[in-house]
């Protein structure tokens, strides 16, 4: 039976994992059987959990439509408010996503190319 | 009792790490367009040194026209405005840790854009310049005196080498590569042999080569490692009266010369389309004629863009 690891967020919620999951994770997989989190809601948690589930098997080398599927399905993932994709990276940086600080990162970059630094400062509220 | 450290909720104190990681898929005009003014957290990320290895310009042309006199191009002033303002941003931005410097064919830098540019990124290793129109001589060797770290470069084929290459022989101690994009004959081969004994890779592809030319630095560069003389029109001069002739193969003094060579790089076919190009082009390569960034490739990895 594969280990659980069960992570806490600063809301004092608990998700469980299994090891294939938590494998995506630097941090994760480093911890003991339990990993707090401080700095991490129960909202932004569950959404990681979410990314690093369907994320468990890359589709074949040569499976096209699994691997489109799946950028499909992270295109539409990522898609969220600017609040959220915040704390999303700081969380995902925190435990050593790569792929998804990756997708998070490329998804802030779409949205201030093009902007001026005026529309940028307004857009994100600097 | 666990502690809850404050994590500020704000897009300004976004870690370093992440915000460059967000500014690395950014091409040199989205970076020089008001991200490094939104606030001064984002300015030190826009001016981290993982952006700043490598300054790429060549998707940026000159508007110029051709014309019949020195320096047999005229850039109009707009366009020129545009790249002093890329220029320095970018410089400024790059805080001199600029190691590879890359401009485009049709991009017609002036003398005083290369010294501006030098004096910014005096730590430079690599320049990819293949058009000098504008650039005199005391420019480039201001340049070069500034470069010292120099190692590798790739220029075009000018009529008078010497005064440059002793400029590098004496100022540039690490320099090893050089590709040149133009014709080369004896006097080329001379200069090289005299003041860079030393080089250690050299690109020629794509050009009209002088068969003695090539003998000679097969036989005299001696830390010669890796040589392209790929889809080369290679020319023998007999002494006259005979007439030039293009070589259809290499001959069996040169394959032997070259044995000692780590890589020798040829391409010397009919139905190569390379080959064909530089033929009907006469050993000039026009690379405006063709694909978008063809000039960038080259059979040698580290000179490939």
């Amino acid at each position: 039976m594969s280990r659980k690891i069960t992570l806490k967020s600063s809301d004092g919620e608990l998700f469980e994992v299994d090891e294939a999951v938590a494998l995506q994770s630097e941090t994760m997989i480093e911890a003991d059987n339990i990993l707090t989190l401080p700095n991490v809601t129960s909202e932004i948690l569950a959404k990681v959990i979410e990314y690093c589930k369907m994320h468990v098997e890359s589709p074949e080398a040569d499976d096209r439509a699994a691997a489109d599927e799946l950028n499909r399905w992270d295109l539409d993932f990522i898609n969220l408010p600017d609040t959220t994709l915040l704390d999303l990276i700081r969380a995902a940086h925190h435990l050593k996503i790569k792929g998804l600080v990756d997708l998070a990162c490329s998804k802030v970059a779409d949205r201030i190319k093009g902007k001026t630094a005026e529309q940028i400062r307004e857009y994100f509220n600097i | 009792m666990e502690e809850s450290a404050y994590v500020s909720r704000r897009w300004e104190d976004l870690d370093t790490d992440i915000l460059v990681k967000i500014f690395q898929s950014f091409d040199i005009f989205q970076l020089t367009s008001g991200i490094a003014h939104v606030c001064s957290s984002w300015r030190m990320a826009c001016c981290d040194p993982l952006l700043w290895k490598t300054l790429d310009l060549s998707v940026i042309r000159s508007n110029f026209i051709k014309i019949p006199l020195e320096p047999y191009v005229y850039v109009d002033a707009r366009s020129d405005k545009t790249l002093t303002r890329l220029l320095k941003i970018s410089l400024s931005l790059s805080r001199g840790n600029l190691k590879t410097l890359i401009f485009h064919f049709n991009l017609y830098v002036s003398d005083d854009q290369l010294t501006y540019t030098a004096e910014r990124c005096p730590h430079l290793r690599r320049l990819v310049m293949p058009a000098w129109n504008r650039i005199k001589k005391t420019g480039i060797c201001k340049a070069i005196r500034i470069w010292r770290d120099l190692e590798s470069l790739t220029m075009p084929s000018i009529a008078n080498p010497p005064y440059l290459m002793e400029e590098i022989a004496n100022n540039c101690k690490n320099f090893s590569e050089l590709k040149v994009m133009g014709p080369f004959d004896n006097f080329f081969a001379d200069t090289i042999r005299m003041y860079l004994p030393k080089i250690r890779v050299l690109s020629l592809r794509c050009s009209m080569i002088v068969k003695d030319a090539l003998i000679s630095i097969l036989d005299d560069l001696q830390n010669l490692e890796v040589l392209n003389i790929s889809h080369c029109l290679l020319i023998e001069i007999p002494p006259p009266p005979a007439p030039r002739r293009i070589m259809r193969e290499l001959d069996q003094s040169i394959i032997e010369k070259a044995s000692r060579l780590r890589e020798f790089v040829t391409c010397m076919k009919d139905s190569c389309i390379m080959c064909q190009r530089t033929r009907n082009d006469e050993g000039i390569m026009r690379w405006y004629k063709y694909e978008e960034g063809l000039w960038k490739a080259d059979e040698v990895s580290s000179l490939a863009l």
